[in-house]
């Protein structure tokens, strides 16, 4: 598994991370970034579709608990987050490939180290199979 | 006989409801038969491959194909039947989705074979023979069809022309789907001749469904006495009907049961597991993560239960 570098897919509310960063330096340092206007807009068709197209893991970042700007949407694709685990096991995509982290980050220097220690975890789990 | 058109009926893998719900037909199948002729039902009727071999290209106005394709005989059979047919009716969920057989997706051909042929408790194999597409007997060579990968809905393996779901398609959408071949009244190409619309749109309950549906707690339907007059959802029993295109004529629902998907997606939704998720999440009433990790737990094989018919046709397909 040396080679092996992970595409990890990252959507991140715009809410309440990164809002205060510029979007196109930040792009260039994060691939596969989709500022979304709430994590909320993530239904698991997203999800199951990055997997679909290639994805090694997909990373949700959303609003901290209780504070979506639209009342929950939050706590809406954690749920989906959870249950989509079990769905995409059955498929042999292990649950640590999908994340969800719901914290406040303006400025948004965390994304790609979550974004990193991400693909930290999925490079022990080696590429999604394609099939 | 002459100028009947010819017509089709073929199984490849499938349980044989697909053609016992052709004889279904009843009294109505009289007058199918008096105006057209079936020249190929293996499951009725002695024909051969050779004399399919026979026909001209396209001499065949509808072929009828029901059944999932899993091995080489299936796909040339499918091939030779499109080859000579005008029309192709994909009948059945599994030639529409894969159907219930589609559910060996979610293991690969090894694990099938290792617990078919080697590790399930009742198999006494000490050659450890498996089964090979081509093998020497007495100086002679013996071949089987080859078993593939993975299952494949009919549309993945031939053009399809038109769709039938279910499990197995209801006597009258059969009546009207032949009829609109005879009559030459048919929907464009690729259509689906069933409703589009999801089953509560017909489902007899759906009044009694709540605009809000809160589930602190979900059951199978084994485990409680569901009420007959109450949406399943509302009881927190988990039904597909939400998820899944009408026209049966909710014979589940109308023994108590809930719906299991048999008609697939509803019209547009390319991945039906991915859809029932969003829905489920927004119905789970739970106030923190270990209600959340309690509840969810509660649901068995999820996956299972989601992708019961369509799991060949789903965005993922198979397992990784």
């Amino acid at each position: 598994m040396s080679g092996f570098e992970p595409k990890v897919v990252c959507f991140s509310c715009k809410f309440s991370w990164g809002y205060l960063a510029d979007e196109a330096s930040f792009s260039s340092k994060i691939k596969n970034w989709i500022p979304i206007i709430c994590s909320g807009k993530v239904d698991a068709k997203h999800v199951v579709e990055a997997f679909n197209r290639g994805a090694d893991g997909v990373l949700i970042l959303g609003c901290p608990e209780g504070e979506c700007h639209y009342q929950d949407g939050n706590y809406e694709t954690k749920k989906r987050v959870r249950l989509l685990h079990k769905v995409l096991d059955s498929y042999g995509i292990e649950p640590e490939r999908v994340r969800i982290e719901l914290s406040l980050d303006p400025e948004g220097k965390r994304i790609p180290e979550l974004v990193k220690s991400m693909s930290a975890t999925i490079k022990k789990l080696g590429p999604v199979r394609q099939t | 006989m002459v100028d009947k058109p010819k017509v089709a009926i073929c199984w490849l893998g499938s349980c044989g409801g697909c053609d016992e719900a052709v004889v279904d037909l009843n009294e109505a199948i009289l007058q199918v038969t008096s105006a057209i002729d079936i020249i190929f039902w293996p499951v009725a009727l002695d024909f051969k491959y050779h004399h399919l071999d026979a026909l001209k290209e396209g001499e065949i106005v509808l072929s009828i194909i029901n059944g999932h394709i899993r091995n080489s005989e299936q796909e040339e059979v499918a091939k030779l039947l499109r080859e000579k047919s005008q029309l192709v009716l994909s009948f059945g969920s599994c030639a529409c989705f894969g159907g219930t057989p589609g559910m060996a997706n979610f293991r690969t051909k090894e694990d099938i074979f290792n617990w078919v042929y080697r590790d399930a408790p009742t198999v006494v194999n000490p050659k450890g023979n498996y089964p090979q597409p081509k093998s020497q007997v007495n100086g002679k060579e013996l071949t089987l069809p080859e078993f593939y990968e993975q299952v494949f809905a009919l549309k993945q393996i031939i053009d399809v022309d038109y769709y039938l779901p279910g499990c197995p398609p209801p006597p009258d959408l059969i009546a009207n789907a032949v009829s609109a071949v005879l009559e030459g009244k048919l929907p464009p190409k690729g259509s689906t001749l069933a409703p589009h619309k999801a089953l509560c749109d017909t489902c007899r309950l759906n009044e009694t469904k709540p605009n809000k549906i809160s589930l602190k707690d979900i059951k199978r339907i084994h485990e409680v006495e569901a009420s007959p007059d109450t949406c399943f959802l509302a009881q927190g029993i988990l039904c597909m009907g939400i998820a899944t295109r009408g026209g049966c004529g909710e014979s589940c629902i109308n023994i108590n049961m809930p719906c299991r998907g048999c008609f697939g997606p509803v019209e547009g939704v390319e991945d039906v597991g991915a859809k029932f998720v969003s829905a489920l999440a927004a119905m789970l009433d739970v106030e923190d993560d270990e209600e959340m990790r309690q509840l969810i737990d509660k649901v068995d094989d999820l996956a299972g239960y989601t992708y019961r018919f369509p799991l060949p046709v789903s965005l993922l397909k198979k397992k990784r």
